[in-house]
């Protein structure tokens, strides 16, 4: 099949999806998603704008499949596709973060982010996808992470943190690994286990504290799925069912997911409530959910007075707009800290980081994250005045650390569970 | 009454009515059983009912309203007048809304006082919105960047129904009771066509109006509860 053929029958396929076809046929053109866009906003550019982007397929979809594109054509706003623009769309639907900002306030809830996924998929159908995340994909179903890491990267890890929380506490809080039957499984990002680690230690302390019996996996602790930004189903779908599979094994009660939003959405929204593998013998819930529950009713104590600086929370796109998880955090924040400042605005209005959708990884767009999508943040950070930003989200971290860097703000950046771990009363 | 004014109101309402009905039926029926495999969900879930959340957000657009709220005041303005407007004329073709405010204890002559009060505001409320809509497309780059000829047409053709519409509440006079005799007789199979001239263009724009919501983005009024109804189903 040409690159035509297969672009062409991409788009065809819109018309079998309700949200795709609603988006192709509804859109009023009154450009509010780019006013909260923030890579709009970042640069107010033609290119740049949500509705201009969506256009890309759009018109191509009312040429082909809708009464006034046949007959009018661009008259309104029909065109046919031209394969030599096939590379640039790459610019287009890689310059798109997901973060789903312009459905909250699209008059219609046009989510322009099923549009860019759209458009990366059948980008990946033609083998466009960029190196980098065709590579972490290959990686991740490779390997069960993200980051290639062999199972003695996190035994090494483990080893290291516990001695680390002995030394610091005097106690001996574990992390368990392989441990059939244990109550929960825990899945965190593999960025935390090999970069921030500090959100693992809160979390090994709430644990042990509450003497739950729980464990990590030496082949599968990344719960990370780029299959969900590249839009290729298949690979997602593979990641994921390893993962269950390993739950399955483990025989645990409850899959524990960490900071990572795409991964709780995954796991959450997209396989359970689809079911794709089935009645499930174990629940899904996520670590700031339960944490908060244990702060709340008093079984945690945290001591504000270990975290006296002002701190701030960002909200992951994935967990504030796709999961609903906005207010969970914040109860452990003020719980945990002295001074917790709130971003304006906060909870599933907040911005994006400017790295969602799979871009904090993409090194060679690391200009415009700095200086196009990133930089409401910066502005938004700056706001509070706050001296650390918790962002649950390895994506979020390398972003904003990056940020950081690029502006020259005097910010640390870390998970939640980093606080916790500070605060915790053991 | 000669071929083309007899063609345009006594044959073209039938013409625009049946293209209107059965491209409107059309359009939903696909989107009604086109399926969606995956949930849409986005937070935060508004409490209450699917039901009346989508209402709310038909009535009152706050998504726009937080996030764009000029384009909220210029939209929302423009929407309910054409409501009230769009009540005003079902009064041609049926004596339900007079019957009703005239059960209410409103007079015939409150009524005639209502229609040309409310009604006229409402008519200049609309165009002057309408113009202010086609300004903002104008002036407003990210509005302007993806705008094509239809964008700038669906509102120019409303402007000029409006005007028309104005022209005979205010300029030529033409009487509401001239209208129910043609509509009536259009019901009755047996067209008889009025002669002023602005009534006709008046009837001409609005009918082309009509055939093309079915294919236009004028159907987002339509749209609006499917796209909700996904972004609101739990």
């Amino acid at each position: 099949m040409s690159h035509r053929e297969a672009v062409l029958k991409s788009i065809q396929a819109c018309d079998s999806v309700k949200a795709l076809k609603l988006y192709m046929e509804t859109c009023a053109k009154c450009g509010t998603c780019a006013e909260v866009c923030p890579i709009y906003f970042g640069r107010p550019e033609q290119k740049y704008n949500p509705a201009f982007r969506s256009d890309v397929i759009r018109r191509i979809y009312k040429k082909h499949h809708t009464v006034a594109g046949k007959l009018l054509g661009p008259l309104v706003g029909a065109a046919d596709l031209r394969e030599e623009d096939l590379p640039a769309w790459v610019d287009h639907f890689y310059s798109c973060s997901g973060c789903r900002r312009c459905a909250t306030y699209c008059p219609f809830g046009i989510d322009n982010s099923v549009i860019t996924r759209k458009g990366r998929a059948l980008l990946d159908s033609i083998g466009l996808t960029p190196k980098r995340l065709k590579d972490v994909i290959n990686i991740s179903l490779k390997t069960g992470n993200t980051d290639g890491a062999p199972p003695v990267a996190l035994t090494e890890a483990v080893n290291f943190l516990q001695e680390e929380m002995q030394e610091e506490t005097g106690q001996d809080v574990k992390i368990p690994v392989d441990q059939v039957g244990a109550e929960m499984f825990f899945v965190p990002p593999s960025g935390d286990v090999l970069v921030n680690p500090e959100a693992i230690m809160g979390i090994a302390k709430v644990l042990h504290k509450l003497g739950v019996s729980w464990t990590m996996s030496t082949n599968y602790f990344d719960g990370a799925n780029y299959g969900l930004f590249t839009g290729d189903d298949k690979a997602m779908k593979d990641d994921n069912k390893a993962y269950v599979e390993e739950a399955k094994r483990l025989q645990c009660k409850t899959m524990l997911m960490g900071e990572c939003g795409h991964a709780y959405r995954v796991m959450k929204f997209m396989m359970e409530k689809a079911r794709w593998w089935g009645e499930l013998p174990f629940t899904i819930t996520n670590v700031m959910l339960y944490t908060a529950a244990k702060v709340r009713d008093g079984a945690i104590k945290l001591d504000k007075d270990r975290n006296p600086d002002a701190v701030t929370y960002h909200d992951p796109c994935n967990f504030g707009r796709s999961c609903g998880i906005t207010e969970e955090p914040r109860q452990i924040m003020r719980a945990a800290c002295r001074d917790y400042r709130e971003m304006t605005p906060g909870g599933a209005e907040n911005w994006c980081c400017g790295g969602g959708g799979g871009l904090s990884a993409m090194d060679e767009i690391k200009e415009f994250r700095m200086t196009v999508s990133g930089v409401k943040k910066v502005e938004q950070i700056r706001q509070t005045g706050a001296k650390f930003v918790a962002a649950p989200c390895s994506n979020c971290k390398r972003q904003i650390q990056q940020l950081t860097e690029h502006h020259r703000l005097d910010v640390k950046i870390g998970g939640l569970h980093d606080v916790v771990s500070n605060a915790i009363v053991l | 009454m000669n071929t083309y004014t007899f063609l345009l109101g006594g044959v073209l309402p039938y013409l625009a009515l049946l293209v209107f009905v059965v491209g409107l039926a059309y359009r939903f029926y696909v989107w009604f059983k086109t399926p969606q495999p995956a949930k849409v969900t986005l937070y935060p879930w508004p409490e209450g009912s699917m039901l009346k959340n989508i209402v709310g957000e038909v009535l009152f657009f706050p998504g726009l309203f937080k996030g764009d709220r000029v384009l909220w005041t210029f939209s929302w303005v423009f929407h309910a007048s054409l409501a009230l407007v769009f009540v005003g004329h079902c009064r041609v073709f049926s004596g339900l809304l007079d019957r009703l405010l005239l059960g209410l204890g409103v007079s015939a002559a409150g009524i005639t006082w209502m229609s040309s009060t409310l009604g006229g505001a409402a008519g200049i409320v609309m165009a002057a919105t309408a113009v202010l809509l086609i300004g903002r497309r104008l002036a407003v780059q990210r509005a302007r960047e993806i705008s094509v000829f239809a964008d700038y047409f669906a509102l120019l053709l409303l402007v000029a129904i409006i005007v028309t519409g104005d022209v005979m509440r205010f300029g030529t006079h033409f009487e509401l009771n001239e209208t129910r005799v043609w509509a009536a007789s259009l019901l009755a199979f047996k067209p008889v066509v009025p002669k002023n001239p602005v009534f006709l263009t008046h009837l001409a724009l609005a009918l082309v109006l009509v055939m093309f919501i079915p294919f236009s983005k004028i159907l987002h009024f339509g749209g609006i509860f499917f796209t909700q109804a996904l972004m609101h189903r739990r």
